[in-house]
């Protein structure tokens, strides 16, 4: 959990809004630790967290929410957290054995154009489920979904409007009908504002996604490398953009920071205070 | 002309409600969600059809699927509320059911929509960065007035281009500067006109780099006069052409009389062979 973040969006694990969607994105870059970030921050506010880990394995996202202190195999023996590891589950649809059980949430590796339909109901079984609870087990606050990352299912072959069609379908289910949080990362490879049709169809599905994305989101934090270029002090720039927030004035705001990102955290500031420079 | 054609329509579903009977298609935004600022007077007056929690039938028992948009579905969906007036539909959004039905069945369904007597009017959003340009087009060119909106210079407006195309055929055409208060009431701004002004003003203006030197780069009147009247030497002007080829009196002329040891015959140097 960064807290230098946590002020940037005025929440803390304490207080934060419900129902909303955020949405992080990069841009030739790498936004995952946001991930982790938002990770520790609802462990530590007493979710129930439901993971879809497409990108890593569990030993990974463990081994850093160690580093932020937070425990994701207590967590998970606790119930508090469900984590889907997509890259067993995937070894597990493409190489059936005979004891394995297998789940059918990854089906559409199969079949893409079948969709994200089966994934949708492992995520709805996990949100809904965790009503159903035995006697003495511990209470845990609104349900979140975390997912990393959504243009892995482009790169496995599912259609655009198939992940378009999940996430709306994540949303009303975690956002509006049980008022959780929903967080989820994309990220892009092409430059923006390309028009060029020699693109390969990989860079404009991630770009259409992410502005169908950016539609249905609350809250989209944008990760870029500088547009100066490298520096060593500081790891790129961060946009945070509010939309539809509830009860303000219906217009966008939007917010530049750069970032260093240290081996226990990261730091967030604004543009040209970085302690490099002052 | 925004402020007519939204008094003219005497709805909005984001904007003002006022009158009639509006009902909404939602497929975007969840019930809560659009309610949410809008005054309990005005949410009576709508009918919010939540096509949002399940428009594909994934649960199993949906409200109002995105297959169900068809002109039959959709006159039984607004006839529910047995009014005799015709409603006015607003469908949020467009895009959602441009990415599961094909542009043309969407254009016909609109468009039979038009020319039946259920609905009044049919007010659409449509996401311009999600399609392509030609799917864009086509929902586009059906409509009788279109409002495109682009952010503004400031941060809280917004520009708004307005088409109108009248049942005579004229085509308006307008843009102005918009801002939506708290309450959801449009207050039109100046018009953005003036603003090109001032992207050229900014260009005239680019510092002159003759100026605050310790030196004079610059030349007086008679100076530039005398520069102006300079031929450069190799520049062929036409009076240079005409006096090299017809040389005038005066000029140098050469006299040659040809001299025996010009004449050096290659092949006889010492002139001495009888051929």
């Amino acid at each position: 959990m960064f807290t230098e973040l946590n002020s940037i969006l005025n929440t803390s694990p304490d207080s934060y809004t419900r129902g909303e969607f955020i949405l992080v994105s990069d841009r030739q870059s790498d936004a995952s630790f946001l991930i982790h970030h938002f990770l520790s921050f609802y462990l530590r506010a007493r979710c129930k967290v439901c993971f879809l880990g497409l990108a890593q394995s569990f030993c990974h996202y463990s081994a850093v929410s160690q580093r932020l202190g937070v425990s994701l195999t207590q967590a998970k023996e606790k119930g508090q957290l469900v984590f889907f590891e997509g890259l067993k589950e995937c070894l597990s649809v493409l190489t059936p054995k005979e004891n394995n059980v297998e789940s059918e949430a990854m089906n559409f590796l199969r079949d893409p154009p079948v969709g994200l339909r089966s994934l949708y109901e492992f995520v709805r079984s996990s949100v809904i489920g965790s009503d159903n609870m035995e006697e003495g087990a511990e209470q845990w606050g609104p349900s979140v979904l975390l997912v990393d990352d959504l243009s892995v299912l482009l790169s496995l072959g599912v259609d655009v409007g198939a992940v378009l069609d999940f996430s709306h379908y994540c949303r009303a289910l975690v956002c509006s009908q049980v008022q959780g949080n929903m967080v989820m990362l994309v990220r892009c490879n092409g430059e923006e504002d390309d028009d060029d049709d020699d693109d390969d169809d990989g860079d404009i599905g991630s770009d259409v996604l992410l502005k169908g994305l950016t539609h249905q989101c609350n809250l989209n934090l944008h990760v870029q490398g500088l547009p100066t270029g490298y520096c060593k002090d500081i790891h790129g720039q961060m946009e945070v953009c509010w939309k539809r927030r509830q009860g303000d004035a219906p217009h966008m705001q939007k917010n530049l920071f750069q970032y260093k990102v240290y081996d226990k955290g990261a730091s967030f500031f604004a543009r040209g205070t970085s302690s490099a420079v002052l | 002309m925004l402020s007519e054609l939204l008094q003219g329509i005497e709805s909005g579903g984001f904007l003002i409600i006022r009158g009639k009977l509006i009902h909404i298609l939602c497929f975007d935004v969840s019930e809560e969600e659009l309610k949410d600022g809008l005054k309990p007077s005005d949410t009576q007056r709508l009918h919010i059809h939540n096509a949002y929690s399940d428009p594909l039938g994934w649960t199993g028992h949906p409200n109002f699927t995105v297959q169900q948009f068809s002109l039959e579905d959709l006159t039984n969906l607004v006839k529910q509320t047995s009014q005799p007036k015709p409603a006015v539909l607003v469908i949020d959004s467009l895009s959602w059911i441009l990415r599961h039905k094909t542009p043309p069945a969407v254009c016909q369904t609109l468009q039979q929509l038009r020319k039946g007597g259920a609905v009044r009017a049919v007010i659409g959003l449509l996401h311009t960065d999600m399609h392509q340009r030609g799917t864009v087009g086509s929902v586009c060119h059906l409509a009788t007035s279109l409002i495109s909106v682009a952010p503004g210079v400031k941060g809280k407006e917004a520009v708004a281009r307005v088409t109108k195309r009248s049942k005579s055929g004229k085509v308006m055409q307008d843009e102005e500067i918009f801002c939506i208060a708290e309450d959801f009431t449009v207050t039109i701004l100046s018009k953005p006109s003036h603003a090109e002004h001032k992207t050229n003003s900014t260009e005239e203006e680019q510092t002159d780099p003759t100026a605050n030197l310790t030196f004079n780069l610059r030349l007086s009147d008679s100076e530039l006069e005398a520069k102006q009247k300079l031929t450069l030497p190799f520049v062929f002007s036409k009076e240079k052409k005409t006096a090299l080829l017809h040389p005038g009196p005066g000029s140098g002329r050469i006299l040659y009389e040809p001299d025996a040891n010009d004449d050096y015959d290659q092949e006889d140097p010492d002139d001495d062979l009888d051929v």
